[in-house]
């Protein structure tokens, strides 16, 4: 895994980036109310990137997502999804929701959510005949879930709820796909399972942008980082920006957060390798 | 008994009714807006009174468009107000329901009051429904845009699936959420007002909401639920009005509603899985389950204690004692050998119970070891670990017992 981390970065520093962006986010503000959340962001994700998006609570880390989604509507300034603008490519990303945002006493099983990634394509009145329902479960294979497509998405434990919405996202063949902190609250088998999924994801040519909590995780995963605290700290490769003095930065002034940011800083100064110690 | 064509065409109404009743209050209980239908309902009789001033006539096609529109207008307010002001969804709802209502209950007594009074007898048949009274050319109306809205349902429900389990992936699929949501509330508004002449104002939301309260103890697909909801709502029609068709003193709305009521009971108790009986049996077999564990568990101990096969019946075995029924549990199912004096374990009987001691065992160890953990879906009971956890997972957990239990 870190072999294959540091490649990555390796080719995104080198010259100019060979792939046009999958998003690029210009002067984008978001505001509720009165009040703004995001402010004057800019930034670029180059396709084919597995990027997280950190900073403290009420960062404005999941409304970017949704701004990105097309679920919001900036205060100003634009987003562009594969050279689109928003709502124009929306079939293209797919979306792996937090898992406390989703209802799990829901009537409906895992393939019924997988499917949903064909609506797509289907439009309006038709319903999944046998081809889609056989791509859906090729796309839960592809995950590993194909033993459970009977199941009530509420019987799953939490990575297999993640894994049923990243099935989605393939079956509805996104290039970009957004997920809401899939990491939180699920255990270390999980969390190893959903990496896998996410590099075999990145090995496919998607670009996945998460929300992520977990300082300590990112060194040696994610090629890409964007540091948001309202406004954007830094965004770029991660051996550039992932520094301590841009996590300072970003966490600077919330204490209960700082031991948390300290603890990862001293990590990269250790040297940075705690693969090997988790095998 | 005979039956009229009048009444024929009046009972099928209202079972296309009743259908369209439960597929409208299935969605509406898979968004959590079952309290919407309640505030629609009730907020219909301001507009049913002012149609009736300006009208002057209780024909109710002319109250229909009076009580849409003051549906519509409850519905916007509902969804308006939390947007605008501080106010919450559930408080808003409340507000306008009681504030529509109450300025209907005034507008009633107006008009009964102001020498109206004979056509007013109308406007009570509103308030709890009657189908004895109907024309028939309303019945066919009705159930014709009764029957017209459920092919629209059940036509578009991948779409309101999407609306409603998750609608932020409405772009990502193409389905227009809002519009869909607003669809959804419409068919709502709609379907309050071509019930409320059979079930009246203050008991339609109750057929809205309890066949699809009902039809969730039965499913846990959406598909089914629509189906099942669907089916109590015209069971329900159709059961009350041939009950109040046959009293002419019962008003239809109440007994329609009480028919709901019933199959909902029903649904409460007996249906599988979800249904209160069925929970009640699973949980006391679990219970069960854990203690005969416990008892052999127990036997197991002294066995090993006293390194003897062999236990004497009245020897305290556990803290549980002995418990008549496990001991008729245990033996019926061959897992021990008793006679006067002793309890013994079989082969098979101690087999389980050396397994189930490790699986607790490594239950334990996990739990104490595993720092951020997914329990959701952890089964303490379970013994067949094999199934939940990585088998590596196992080796490790057992590997520290082992470890511990050397040292």
């Amino acid at each position: 895994m870190e072999r294959h981390g540091s490649a990555e970065c390796s080719r995104d520093l080198g010259g100019p980036p060979l792939n046009s962006p999958a998003i690029e986010i210009h002067d984008l503000t978001v505001s509720y109310r009165e009040k703004p959340v995001l402010w004057d962001i800019d930034a670029t994700i180059p396709e084919g990137s597995l990027c997280a998006i950190v900073g403290p609570n009420g960062a404005g880390k999941s409304t970017l997502l949704s701004a990105i989604l097309g679920t919001i509507h900036p205060a100003s300034g634009w987003l562009k999804i594969f050279d689109q603008e928003v709502g124009k490519s929306q079939e293209l990303i797919g979306f792996v929701p937090q898992r406390e945002s989703v209802d799990w006493d829901f009537p409906v099983d895992v393939l019924d959510v997988v499917l949903m990634g064909t609506y797509s394509k289907l439009g309006w009145f038709r319903r999944p005949g046998k081809a889609q329902r056989d791509w859906a479960m090729e796309c839960l294979e592809q995950v590993g879930m194909a033993d459970l497509k009977k199941r009530q998405v509420g019987e799953l434990s939490g990575g297999q709820q993640q894994r049923v919405f990243i099935a989605r996202s393939l079956a509805q063949d996104a290039r970009l796909i957004l997920m809401d902190e899939p990491f939180a609250g699920v255990d270390a088998a999980t969390e190893e399972a959903i990496r896998l999924v996410l590099l075999d994801l990145k090995k496919k040519g998607r670009t996945v942008v998460l929300v992520h909590h977990d300082l300590q995780t990112i060194e040696n995963f994610f090629d890409h980082v964007l540091l948001l605290n309202l406004r954007l700290v830094a965004a770029g490769p991660t051996a550039e920006i992932f520094t301590g003095e841009n996590l300072l930065r970003t966490y600077g002034g919330r204490l209960t957060l700082l031991d948390e940011a300290a603890e990862a800083v001293r990590r990269i100064r250790t040297g940075r390798s705690r693969t090997g110690r988790d095998q | 008994m005979m039956i009229s064509p009048n009444t024929l065409v009046i009972l099928l109404g209202s079972t296309a009714l009743g259908t369209c009743c439960g597929l409208v209050g299935a969605l509406m209980l898979l968004k959590r807006r079952a309290l919407l239908a309640d505030a629609i309902a009730h907020s219909t009789l301001p507009g049913i009174c002012i149609a009736f001033l300006l009208g002057g006539s209780r024909s109710l096609a002319v109250l229909g468009v009076g009580a849409l529109l003051s549906a519509l207008l409850s519905a916007t307010l509902v969804s308006w107000l939390p947007r605008i002001t501080r106010i919450r969804k559930d408080a808003a709802t409340a507000c306008v329901l009681g504030i529509l209502f109450g300025a209907g209950i005034a507008l009633v007594g107006i008009i009964q009051r102001s020498g109206l009074g004979g056509s007013a007898a109308g406007l009570d048949g509103l308030l709890l429904g009657r189908t004895a009274g109907m024309l028939r050319s309303e019945a066919l109306l009705f159930g014709i845009s009764a029957m017209m809205m459920s092919l629209i349902i059940i036509s578009l429900r991948k779409e309101l699936l999407v609306s409603c389990f998750d609608p932020r992936f409405g772009l990502s699929a193409k389905i227009p959420a809002r519009s869909i949501d607003f669809l959804q509330t419409s068919l709502l508004a709609a379907t309050i007002v071509i019930a409320l002449p059979a079930v009246g104002v203050v008991l339609t939301a109750a057929l809205v909401v309890i066949p699809a309260a009902a039809g969730r103890f039965w499913t846990d697909r959406f598909d089914v639920l629509l189906a099942i909801s669907a089916l109590i709502g015209a069971a329900s029609g159709l059961i009350g009005t041939l009950l109040s068709s046959l009293h002419s003193n019962l008003p239809a709305g109440p007994v329609i509603v009480l028919s709901a009521t019933t199959l909902f009971i029903i649904s409460l108790l007996l249906a599988p899985g979800r249904g209160w009986i069925s929970r009640h049996m699973q949980q006391r077999s679990r219970l069960q389950d854990r203690q005969v564990r416990q008892f052999l568990d127990g036997i197991l101990s002294s066995e090993l204690e006293e390194s003897s096969l062999v236990v004497l019946k009245r020897q305290p075995v556990t803290t549980a004692a002995i418990d008549r029924r496990n001991l008729v549990v245990s033996s019926r199912n061959g897992w021990i050998e008793t006679d006067s004096q002793r309890i013994q374990l079989t082969p098979e009987g101690r087999r389980r119970a050396v397994r189930a001691r490790k699986a607790l065992q490594i239950w334990r160890e996990w739990l104490t070891s595993e720092a951020s953990i997914d329990r959701d879906l952890i089964d303490l009971d379970e013994q067949d670990i094999e199934k939940i956890l990585p088998p590596d997972l196992i080796d490790t957990l057992q590997r520290s017992i082992d470890h511990r239990g050397t040292s």
